[in-house]
């Protein structure tokens, strides 16, 4: 515990003077650091064997050859009670407990099992990153932004051996974390103003519920809570954030009974990484059986069930006139309930089976346990799928993909909850998690501390695996080893993370006065950062940066999901987009690094410094500087100094990381 | 959220990959956002036993292009290429004979005037009535989630890859062009040089951001990056996220360069006016020009939308009728374009090699609307295929009064046309051999370009041609 309690220290000391230029806020007692003692793997679990499952759970082949699985309950029992537990796989891998640069021994969780499993299978991992390259990864990771060149210039020059953990530390009480992480639960929840065919936010709602979101952030609400307000909201969808959700998820042209399916589907995906929608037109039998082993156990009834708990809401709306937009109005009753007698709408027919009452009392679909008396039937809704331990897995894996680049499962919204741990394997089947001790380990040490995102991304961030380089120098590089994790896998930056990288290597930040301005309908102020867009339908047409956001598929958060996907024109916005590179490597633009720099030096190797420092967030290389300065001297500094800016700009590890 | 009826039958075990062998194939379904990420996970996927290799099929081989316009919510059928007419059926969309066919053409004018140039495929029947689910397998043809599924590339950039030996110097434009829409399906695990070049909107001044300001300082910028920039080298330890932007950097070097570019990718206040005045009528419009500029562009996808009727189908200022407004006179014009264009080889016209294909992910409920006044989803769907040497003036099999059922299939394979046996239509009508298994996918078990077509489970329907 010793590194732990410097670390402590020295964050409380630094807490004034803090080397970093970042913009700190003032943080609540709750988010000082926290001690980094995991707890320990719960020892009263049982663990699941095959024997003790049943017989193979393999049925008869159907007509088609299908096998029609034949699960026994003892898992979904065991599944309610939360006591299915994964032994962990490697135990502890050896090496000193010094906490000495020199031997940076493994004993997180995360690097235990990472490293473990990779020396288990023989996959070599790569050298640790460099510190600028830890330093540009774990901002824009975490607070979605490049490091200044003083900040970065700072970090590189810190002698301290703890000096990458404070960094981390600074990164997560900042106030471009909480955007960033708005920006992620916006498109988790997919919080938009307009969709096509589902629920109209609104400007107004849209803002309500990303307001919601960035304060709960920012105040470091835990996420179960936050996950129970949302999902059993009341309130005016323009005022408060919560029944948005329900807006986002209103299925139009159909009956009540396609939007309480809706809202328990997007509850299943989003906060328990199900696709319980499945089931919500057919039993999942005969049709997921070779997709998904957990749900073709499951049937529509369960679906209904799970469904009938949003029966008891009442929605009027109403017109706001201030606006012209219409707003949303949520309230329970005790009166609604789920009936089984629809013909027409979204979904295939609802009926009873002969002689079965057709309405159906809500039970969760994980556990069958039905609601209290006395309580609204969503808050019993948020209290069972919060407290199920699925909820703090799914969790923990989107927020490990968002850091790591490819989840422990795949894919993050399609658990199959047979196929996670190995002890309870069904014959033919193979493991859907890469790391499955981890993931257990991770979600219990998730849900026992408190639903605390930042402990989560701290522990993310500190761990060796995390801050291994992108650059593979063992040897060859085969992509088995992604989901070993052996390297950093690079990624391309996001539409906002990459605008926002343009505006902060050339310093020209928009000046906030139309078009030179991220428009957002509706805001009398426009935000400064890309990553405070409140949703990916902003800017309207009008400002210059639309174009270049969504050239880099942020897509619309409704039928078009953000993507990562590389293109021609990507290539061609960068290098000729007139809005938003082009203008900021003039030296005529005074604001400009390039224009900043030839007033402070006319010495070439200078220029080459400031620029890479500045774009790159790194010192050139030898050969880079040589070849760079060769490059200045071949002309008149000024436009040669513009195009070198220009290349930096388009150089591959501008945009990937 | 999905937020329509799905009436899945995809999930099953039909679909492209019968099960042949013992224990179960391991499908997964496996989405990992934009990265050519693939790897040991499907190891031990059952590799379905390889029969004797058939001898090469014939192929069509009588077109150079594809237009395959995807209609995407999936159009009613039994309203447009495959006219069934009863109560529900309004007075404005005229229905008329045109020969042996049944067409509304009050609905759809200009497409009813080229009507000799169209055969209309009936009996086939989609896979599914999910929505994501059918659009992804009818433009991979293959279930999406079956083995390979996932990291399958378009169909359209099947046909850039086999189009790479005939390219020319000169040939700037990529392989695969879709219009209209801001994502698409790319090239898979396939490399990135048959990726679509997607343009989501076109407009009177071409693609925004192809041109430099100055052509003689863009080059020298250039080439001061590729001096610059190691990471473009190929073997790079960065991996093939950045490898696949290094080859889209060539490729829009290409398109910046051109002196033509601009030309292609705009067009002109009389054009659009006679395509109809729409974004679409203008998509149609650069599609054309596209292939009429015979510099590489093989095959364009247009995606439109708006077809999922659910409700007011019929209605006057909505469903259909609101839909054809834009669609008929693009299509219409498109097609006698072309018609009018001569083609790359002498004596042809650019519709004899080009074939269009229009094609939804599933059909629409039939009979008596549902009770919002629409038609919800159906597997029983029709495709419509002109040019690329069709015989138009024409349908392929028969439906019952409804165009539910098949009454006569009216092809050789006598039974149900699925997406598997459109696409190897189409690849023939290309002269692509639809039974290529390609060994270069990433788990080794062979790509093929129509799952089971080397099986002889699908085929062409040689008789439109």
């Amino acid at each position: 515990m010793h590194e732990q309690d410097r670390i402590k220290a020295h964050v409380s000391a630094r807490w004034a003077t803090s080397l970093l230029a970042l913009a700190l806020v003032t943080v609540p007692s709750a988010l000082r650091a926290e001690d980094e003692s995991e707890p320990p793997v719960a020892t009263d679990v049982t663990v699941v064997t095959a024997s003790s499952a049943g017989d193979c759970p393999f049925g008869v082949p159907d007509a088609r050859g299908a096998r029609r699985l034949n699960i026994q309950r003892a898992p979904d029992e065991l599944l309610r009670e939360g006591r299915v537990g994964f032994a962990s796989s490697h135990g502890s891998v050896g090496g000193s407990s010094s906490s000495s640069p020199a031997s940076r021994a493994h004993r997180g969780t995360i690097d235990v099992e990472i490293f473990g499993k990779m020396a288990a299978d023989g996959v070599l991992p790569t050298e640790r990153s460099t510190d600028a390259e830890f330093l540009r990864r774990a901002m824009l990771d975490l607070t979605g932004q490049i490091p200044t060149t003083a900040a970065l210039t700072a970090f590189l020059a810190d002698q301290r051996p703890d000096k990458r953990a404070l960094a981390v530390e600074n990164l997560l009480r900042s106030d471009t974390f909480n955007d960033r992480w708005a920006m992620w639960l916006g498109d988790l929840l997919e919080n938009v103003k307009t969709t096509a065919a589902n629920g109209i936010e609104q400007p107004l709602g849209r803002d309500a519920f990303s307001a919601y979101l960035r304060t709960s952030l920012a105040q470091a609400k835990p996420y179960d809570q936050l996950a129970r307000e949302i999902l059993a909201g009341n309130g005016d969808s323009f005022t408060d954030g919560p029944p948005n959700f329900w807006v986002r998820n209103l299925a139009t042209m159909g009956v009540a009974q396609d939007t309480w399916d809706n809202q328990a589907a997007a509850a299943g995906e989003k906060f328990l990484g199900l696709q319980v929608n499945c089931t919500g037109c057919h039993n999942g039998a005969g049709h997921t059986d070779a997709v998904n082993v957990y749900l073709s156990t499951k049937t529509r009834m369960d679906f209904w069930k799970n469904a009938a708990f949003f029966a008891q809401t009442t929605v009027a709306t109403a017109m706001d006139p201030a606006s012209a937009q219409r707003k949303y109005l949520l309230s329970n009753n005790t009166t609604g309930s789920y009936l089984l007698n629809t013909t027409s709408g979204n979904r295939p027919a609802r009926a009873p089976v002969t002689g079965q009452p057709n309405k159906v009392d809500p039970a969760f679909y994980l556990t069958g346990e039905k609601p209290q008396a006395g309580t609204p039937l969503r808050a019993e809704f948020a209290r069972m799928l919060t407290a199920h331990p699925q909820f703090a897995r799914a969790t923990v894996n989107y927020i490990w993909k968002e850091m790591f680049g490819v989840g422990i499962v795949e894919p993050t919204d399609g658990f199959d909850l047979y196929r996670l741990d190995p002890a309870v394997l069904p014959p033919g089947q193979t493991l859907q998690a890469s790391h499955p001790a981890l993931l257990a380990q991770l979600a219990t040490q998730f849900s026992s501390g408190g639903y605390d995102l930042r402990a989560l991304l701290r522990t993310m961030a500190n761990s060796e695996a995390y801050q291994l380089s992108a650059r593979y120098t063992p040897g060859a590089w085969s992509e088995t080893y992604t989901r070993y994790f052996a390297r950093r896998i690079t990624r391309r930056m996001t539409s906002e993370q990459l605008l926002d990288a343009v505006f902060s290597a050339s310093g020209v930040w928009p000046t906030g006065t139309s078009p030179d301005a991220l428009t957002v309908q509706g805001w009398a102020t426009p935000p400064v950062r890309a990553m405070q867009l409140p949703d990916p339908l902003e800017a309207p047409g009008g400002t210059r940066y639309n174009a270049f956001l969504n050239t880099f598929l942020r897509g619309n958060r409704d039928t078009n999901p953000r993507s990562s996907d590389t293109s021609a024109l990507q290539a061609l916005a960068l290098m000729n987009d007139a809005n938003t590179i082009q203008p900021r490597i003039l030296q005529s633009n005074a604001s400009s690094l390039v224009s900043r720099t030839l007033k402070a030096t006319a010495k070439p190797e200078d220029v080459v410094d400031a620029l890479w420092l500045g774009t790159l967030s790194r010192t050139p290389t030898a050969a880079e500087k040589a070849s760079a300065v060769t490059y200045l001297k071949s002309g008149t500094l000024g436009p040669k100094t513009e195009n070198l800016q220009w290349a930096l700009f388009n150089k591959l590890e501008f945009a990937f990381y | 959220m999905p937020s329509h009826k799905e009436i899945c039958d995809a999930c099953t075990l039909g679909g492209s990959f019968p099960i042949r062998g013992e224990g179960l194939s391991r499908r997964r379904l496996f989405r990992v956002a934009g990265s050519a990420i693939v790897g040991s996970y499907f190891a031990d996927v059952l590799i379905p036993p390889r029969l004797e290799a058939a001898a090469a099929p014939a192929l069509q081989g009588t077109a150079r292009n594809c237009i395959f316009v995807f209609m995407s919510g999936a159009p009613s059928h039994s309203d447009t290429w495959d006219l069934k007419e009863g109560a529900w059926t309004p007075a404005a969309f005229a229905p008329t004979s045109f020969g042996g066919v049944r067409f509304a053409q009050g609905l759809m004018p200009k497409i009813a005037g080229q009507l000799d140039k169209f055969v209309f495929v009936r009996p086939v029947l989609s896979w599914a009535a999910v929505h994501s689910l059918a659009q992804t397998w009818a433009q991979k043809s293959r279930n999406p989630t079956g083995v390979l599924g996932d990291v399958s590339p378009h169909i359209g950039a099947v046909v850039s890859l086999e189009s790479q030996a005939q390219r020319k110097p000169g040939d700037i434009l990529p392989g695969f062009v879709g219009l209209g829409t801001s994502s698409m399906i790319g090239s898979g695990y396939m490399s990135s040089r048959y990726a679509p070049l997607v343009v989501p909107s076109v407009s009177t001044t071409g693609l925004q951001s192809v041109k430099p300001p100055n052509a003689a300082v863009f080059a020298e910028r250039y080439s001061l990056l590729q001096t610059l920039d190691t990471d473009r080298a190929p073997g790079s330890p960065y991996g093939d996220v950045p490898a696949d932007m290094a080859d889209f950097y060539t490729q829009a070097k290409a398109l910046a360069d051109s002196p033509t570019i601009n030309a292609t990718f705009s067009y002109n206040a009389a054009d659009y006016a006679r395509y109809g005045s729409t974004q679409f009528g203008a998509t149609a419009i650069i599609a054309k020009q596209l292939l009429a500029a015979n510099q590489g562009t093989r095959f364009v996808q247009l995606t439109v939308g708006g077809w999922d009727n659910h409700a007011n189908i019929y209605a006057a200022n909505a469903g259909l009728t609101t839909q054809m407004k834009f669609f008929d006179p693009a299509i219409g014009t498109l097609v006698a374009d072309l018609a009018a264009t001569p083609g790359a080889a002498a004596g042809k016209t650019l519709l004899d090699e080009t074939l269009v294909v229009l094609i939804g992910e599933f059909g629409r409920t039939v009979g008596p609307v549902n009770a919002q006044g629409g038609r919800d989803h159906f597997q029983r769907m029709s495709v419509a295929f002109a040019g690329g040497g069709v015989r138009g003036g024409r349908a392929i099999g028969v439906t019952d009064a409804t165009a539910n059922k098949v009454v006569d299939f009216g092809w050789s394979g006598n039974r149900d046309i699925r997406i598997e046996d459109l696409t190897s239509t189409i690849y023939s009508a290309l002269g692509i051999d639809y039974t290529t298994v390609l060994h270069n996918d990433p788990i080794g078990r062979g790509y093929e370009y129509v799952p089971f077509a080397k099986d002889g489970v699908y085929r062409p329907v040689a008789e439109i041609f």
